[in-house]
């Protein structure tokens, strides 16, 4: 757990706007880190840079100590809206990173198959995504980030548009299924709650040019309860770093 | 599960039921009109039943059967739809995907997909013969409504789908065939059943203007000279009934091909 696994150090700007003035920060292997900010301080641009996708202006981003590159590295990716693929099955869909990544075909259906049973999509194998609710839409979304031996999963606001038993029923599920399969995550968040539900690291991020105000390490036992006056303290120490 | 399939089985059945009951009513609408207006100029129903009976068992004139003229017709739809097809899916795919190319040769590209097919008709007498003549006319016919949907179509395609799979590494190719085309399938067959109407309408004007014993316009005008009006319009329902199963065909590839939009959900 002490091994860095990711290595940033950016600055990012369009034109004239700066975006990132500076972040830096260091993710070890099968850390949940959760990076937590206020609307439009660049959260979404940020992952776009994690990922390989968005070479950003200035700095560099290391994943086992080579330049991030979707190409070389598996990297998962969960969308803050829905991302199924509408013409493929909730198993073809949670399939695509594997056959993309071209793992043999009697290997994409063990592990397919193993991550359904646990994100517990047993049954809806062959429903078009038309034909599942939003928030099981984002479960294939979930699961399909686990399927692949992801280096690295960046999950951008995925529980956003869910109501709020489905969302604290998702947090949940996700930190089984981590708890499962070990992964480094990076998750994006604007709800603290969330964040220091979730992660066993909390970066707050300050409004645009964003830099990082906070690195706090949650030291809570997990599962969590938000109402306990521990986390409640922590919450409240989030609180005082984003908004001043 | 079941009750729901049922329930789309009978509603099938109620839909054929009524398509059959409307065209009985026009028949007999026909019939009842060609009674009373009682003209060699309107013929009825029988007239035209026994100038269909008479094509298929005996031939024209020449002694041509009907069924002659209609696989020559229908062969010569099928050589240029398929040549539209063949062509304006890439194309339209390359236009779409690269603005640039579209941009720079749209004032050549477009002027043209004004230019109707039959206007094509004296330079493709003067230039080309036979089949070949009738599948360039119904190429140009064709070509248009693949090539314009294919193009709109690439406009729908979603970022974020491209974004799924360029995370996982994916290639310029993987991202066209599994998430480009998929997306634009759709419109390309709705293309494919505007082109193939384009088509039909070509053939018959094509056949019109002469070069050809066989198909079903040469045979229409043929019968136009001897002012008999039945066969002309056997000639038209069958023009129109090839027309509607050839249609039907494609709707069917549609709906079997995009069960992940047809499908019902209750």
């Amino acid at each position: 757990m002490n091994k860095s696994k990711l290595d940033v150090d950016i600055y990012h700007a369009y034109g004239d706007l700066v975006v990132h003035d500076g972040i830096q920060f260091i993710v070890k292997e099968n850390e949940f880190l959760c990076v937590c900010g206020p609307s439009g301080c660049g959260k979404t641009t940020l992952l776009d840079i994690l990922s390989g996708l968005l070479k950003p202006t200035g700095g560099s981003v290391l994943l086992d100590g080579e330049s991030v590159d979707p190409k070389k590295h598996s990297i998962s990716f969960v969308f803050q809206e829905p991302s199924t693929l509408p013409w493929l099955t909730v198993w073809e869909n949670i399939a695509t990173g594997l056959k993309i990544k071209k793992v043999p075909r009697n290997e994409i259906r063990k592990k397919v198959d193993e991550v359904i049973r646990i994100v517990g999509l047993g049954g809806f194998e062959n429903f078009y995504p038309h034909q599942i609710s939003g928030g099981m839409k984002q479960r294939v979304s979930i699961a399909r980030a686990f399927a692949t031996d992801a280096d690295l999963i960046l999950m951008d606001e995925p529980f956003v548009s869910l109501d709020q038993p489905t969302r604290e029923r998702m947090q949940q599920e996700v930190l089984d299924i981590w708890k499962n399969l070990r992964r480094t995550i990076v998750f994006v968040t604007h709800n603290l709650e969330e964040a220091v539900f979730l992660g066993d690291r909390v970066i707050t991020l300050s409004q645009k040019p964003t830099k990082i105000k906070a690195d706090l390490k949650i030291d809570l036992p997990r599962p969590r309860d938000p109402l306990s006056p521990a986390f409640t303290e922590i919450r409240a120490q989030c609180f005082s770093f984003l908004h001043h | 599960m079941k009750s729901i399939s049922t329930k789309i089985v009978s509603a099938d059945i109620k839909a054929v039921a009524l398509s059959v009951l409307s065209l009985i009513a026009f028949l007999g609408f026909w019939q009842i009109t060609a009674y009373y207006v009682a003209s060699p100029f309107f013929p009825s129903v029988g007239a035209v039943f026994k100038a269909f009976k008479n094509l298929i068992m005996n031939g024209d004139t020449q002694g041509i059967s009907l069924a002659t003229h209609s696989w020559a017709s229908l062969y010569r739809v099928l050589l240029g739809f398929n040549l539209g097809v063949l062509l304006g899916v890439p194309i339209g795919l390359l236009m779409g995907l690269n603005k640039q190319i579209y941009n720079s040769t749209r004032s050549v590209v477009e002027p043209f997909r004004f230019i109707p097919p039959i206007a094509w008709i004296p330079l493709a007498i003067i230039f080309f013969a036979g089949d070949t003549r009738f599948a360039f006319l119904i190429f140009l016919g064709a070509f248009f409504p693949v090539y314009t949907s294919t193009l709109v179509g690439v406009q729908r395609v979603e970022p974020l789908h491209k974004k799924v799979v360029a995370v996982y590494g994916a290639s310029k190719f993987y991202t066209l065939m599994h998430v480009v085309i998929p997306t634009v399938l759709p419109d390309i067959l709705g293309g494919m059943r505007v082109a193939m109407g384009a088509a039909w309408l070509t053939i018959v004007a094509a056949e019109l203007a002469g070069g050809t014993n066989e198909g079903l316009g040469r045979m229409m005008l043929n019968y136009a000279e001897l002012l008999k009006i039945p066969e002309i319009i056997v000639g038209m329902i069958v023009i129109g009934a090839i027309g509607f199963v050839i249609n039907e065909l494609l709707l069917m590839v549609e709906r079997y091909l995009f069960k992940w939009r047809w499908q019902v959900t209750l």
